[in-house]
């Protein structure tokens, strides 16, 4: 079936390695999400995966079958690309035929599942157009119906969503994912957008500078960040980070301090004498001394504030390049360069190694 | 905004550009259409004398020579486009061993100018026993339009974005497939304009012609003008007729193809 294997896979081009030694299983009809900054070998891989890039060492499988030297078209995988690549002299049934009749499908055959993929995506009405007479959100769907058509074992979609507006982003997301859970083919998605990765994977494979960073389900990836890249890249607005010297507090727990920052963390035990404190925006409020956890306060000077209606992030500097982002329920009065006291919940601050950046093993850290 | 007088002044600079272009070609055919023995100057109008015409037709043997001449352009645009098309498609789409020093090779053709190559090329043709055959003229011409075509093609090519080829590779259609069938109607402009090119250039090969036939049947049009210059002197009008009768069917196939033509030259000028 359609299960996906990357077995110590590397990609050169030339002397510069751009992939080091991939290592991913996707399960059988999984939504796998790769996700990462540019240049991070995500679409390198998603290449490779598609044969459109040869690859330097290890194997990837698709089914039991190992595709190393498989062209493309004998693959059995459908492509979504950034730019649609639909082919402009043709009409939009002519393009979603088009795979059908490269592979001798009988004409009946054809017609009934262009008819039924146009249906699914609402593309009816626009059979006998050209791909110049769409709109781009139009044009998606034809390049996503071209993908569903073929019913392959795998679908692999390249930054499908990047071309379009706000709106039409968030919708499309969700009816990538709705055709995904009906049809259940093995799906691996590029992406650089961490909204995306979190709302439509089944799982989120992380990647910086050719290297898999963390595999996960967004939740997993959001809770557990293997790592300061992951902690940072997952989330908006991003986790923040404060390096702090930590010691064991006399009454108990841990104090943490750095610069302006001296936090006294009750219940949490066995750090090592430096340690990179990951702050979320959610586990950082403004200071409430009536609350029961809250650990603080920190004082600090209001950099930024966005105000997105129903909450505010407010970023507040806490001395040096110390920034944290604190969470407001609705709007806040606050503007840049008003002083302002914070708290943290204890509970949610995750701990990373100061030198090599990965998690500190959950047992070092006791949740309060 | 351009305002109303830069808009005037470039009409005017238009204007006069188009004249300086314009009057020579109105000239040539006013002076082909004057009476015979008018004594009329050149580019002169006295009315629609079509006679000069079949004069210079038959004095001239120009039905020979344009055959000659069209037996040679299609001859050499035909080879041409088709090789030009695949190895444009090569250089422009594939990755292979060596492919830029081959590129180089193949841009010597239009590097080199032909009276550069003619004395040589006159030594092995004879060798070959083509010298004084129509494969004299075409061959060497189909050499270095395939040249000009190669690079053509291959610019066009690489205009196509990847995706396309990509898309199509993995739709499970072969390297011939994606040429002729997804790539090739997108090039419709850059082919026919290079069809224009080579069909004008070859039309209007003159040196080659000169040196390879000496067999009047043979003799390409440009070629049987400046013979029937030569011996006509005295007659402008029948001059000029011989001129517009040479250069009518390249005005004919520009025409045609002139819409496309425009839209060749500046494909990938403009994001589409």
């Amino acid at each position: 079936m359609g299960a996906v294997r990357f077995s110590e896979v590397r990609k050169s081009y030339g002397d510069h390695e751009v992939v080091h030694g991939l290592d991913l299983d996707i399960a059988d009809g999984e939504f796998m999400v790769l996700v990462g900054p540019s240049g991070s070998g995500k679409t390198t891989a998603l290449r490779m995966l598609a044969g459109l890039e040869s690859i330097t060492g290890g194997e990837i499988r698709i089914g039991d079958r190992v595709v190393n030297q498989v062209a493309p078209r004998e693959r059995d995988i459908a492509m979504v690309f950034q730019d649609y690549a639909l082919y402009p002299q043709m009409t939009v049934f002519d393009n979603l035929a088009f795979g059908l009749r490269r592979r001798k499908t009988p004409k009946g055959d054809i017609e009934r599942r262009v008819r039924e993929a146009a249906a699914s995506l609402g593309l009816d009405p626009y059979l006998a157009r050209k791909p110049g007479q769409l709109s781009g959100g139009q044009a998606q769907r034809v390049a996503l119906g071209r993908a569903l058509v073929r019913d392959p074992q795998v679908f692999l979609m390249d930054e499908p969503l990047s071309n379009l507006d706000a709106k039409l982003r968030t919708q499309t997301r969700g009816e990538i994912k709705r055709l995904q859970q009906d049809v259940r083919t093995t799906t691996v998605y590029v992406t650089h957008d961490q909204v995306e990765a979190m709302t439509m994977g089944d799982r989120i494979a992380v990647m910086n500078d050719g290297r898999l960073e963390q595999v996960g389900t967004p939740e997993e990836l959001y809770e557990r960040p293997a790592n300061v890249f992951v902690g940072g890249f997952i989330g908006s607005p991003a986790m923040s980070f404060i390096t702090a010297a930590a010691e064991a507090a006399p009454g108990g727990g841990t104090r943490l301090r750095a610069g302006e920052v001296d936090l006294v963390l009750p219940g949490v035990e066995g750090l090592p004498s430096e340690v990179a404190v990951g702050v979320r925006p959610e586990c950082a409020r403004i200071w409430d001394p009536s609350h029961p956890t809250m650990a603080g306060p920190v004082a600090g000077e209001v950099s930024f504030v966005e105000a997105l209606g129903r909450e505010t992030f407010v970023g507040v500097h806490v001395g040096e390049d110390r920034r944290v982002v604190v969470h407001h329920d609705g709007r806040s009065a606050l503007l840049p360069g008003d002083r302002v006291e914070f708290g943290v919940l204890p509970g949610a601050l995750r701990f990373f190694d100061a030198q090599s950046g990965q998690a500190l093993a959950p047992a070092s850290r006791v949740a309060a | 905004m351009t305002s109303r007088r830069e808009q005037s002044f470039t009409y005017a600079l238009l204007g006069v550009f188009s004249l300086i272009a314009l009057l020579p070609i109105v000239g040539i055919v006013f002076t082909a259409l004057q009476q015979k023995g008018g004594g009329a100057s050149f580019g002169s109008f006295d009315g629609l004398h079509f006679d000069n015409f079949k004069r210079a037709w038959q004095d001239g043997n120009f039905g020979t020579y344009l055959k000659s001449s069209a037996i040679v352009a299609v001859s050499v645009v035909g080879i041409s486009t088709v090789v030009s098309i695949l190895a444009g498609y090569a250089f422009g789409m594939m990755r292979f061993r060596f492919a830029q020093p081959l590129f180089y090779i193949f841009l010597l053709g239009l590097m080199v100018p032909m009276e550069a190559m003619i004395v040589p090329l006159y030594y092995d043709l004879r060798d070959l026993e083509l010298t004084d055959t129509y494969w004299a003229l075409i061959l060497p011409q189909a050499g270095t339009s395939i040249a000009f075509g190669t690079f053509w093609m291959r610019a066009f090519f690489r205009s196509v974005p990847p995706s396309l080829v990509e898309a199509a590779r993995i739709d499970g259609a072969s390297s011939w497939f994606t040429l002729w069938r997804v790539l090739l109607p997108l090039a419709k402009p850059a082919v026919l304009t290079m069809v224009v090119l080579l069909f004008m250039w070859t039309w209007n090969e003159f040196l080659l012609a000169l040196v390879m036939v000496t067999d009047e049947g043979l003799r390409t049009a440009p070629l049987g003008l400046s013979f029937f210059v030569g011996r006509n002197q005295a007659d402008l009008t029948l001059l000029a007729a011989g001129a517009v009768i040479v250069a009518f069917p390249v005005v004919v196939l520009y025409v045609f193809l002139q819409r496309h033509f425009i839209r060749g030259m500046v494909s990938g000028a403009v994001k589409g």
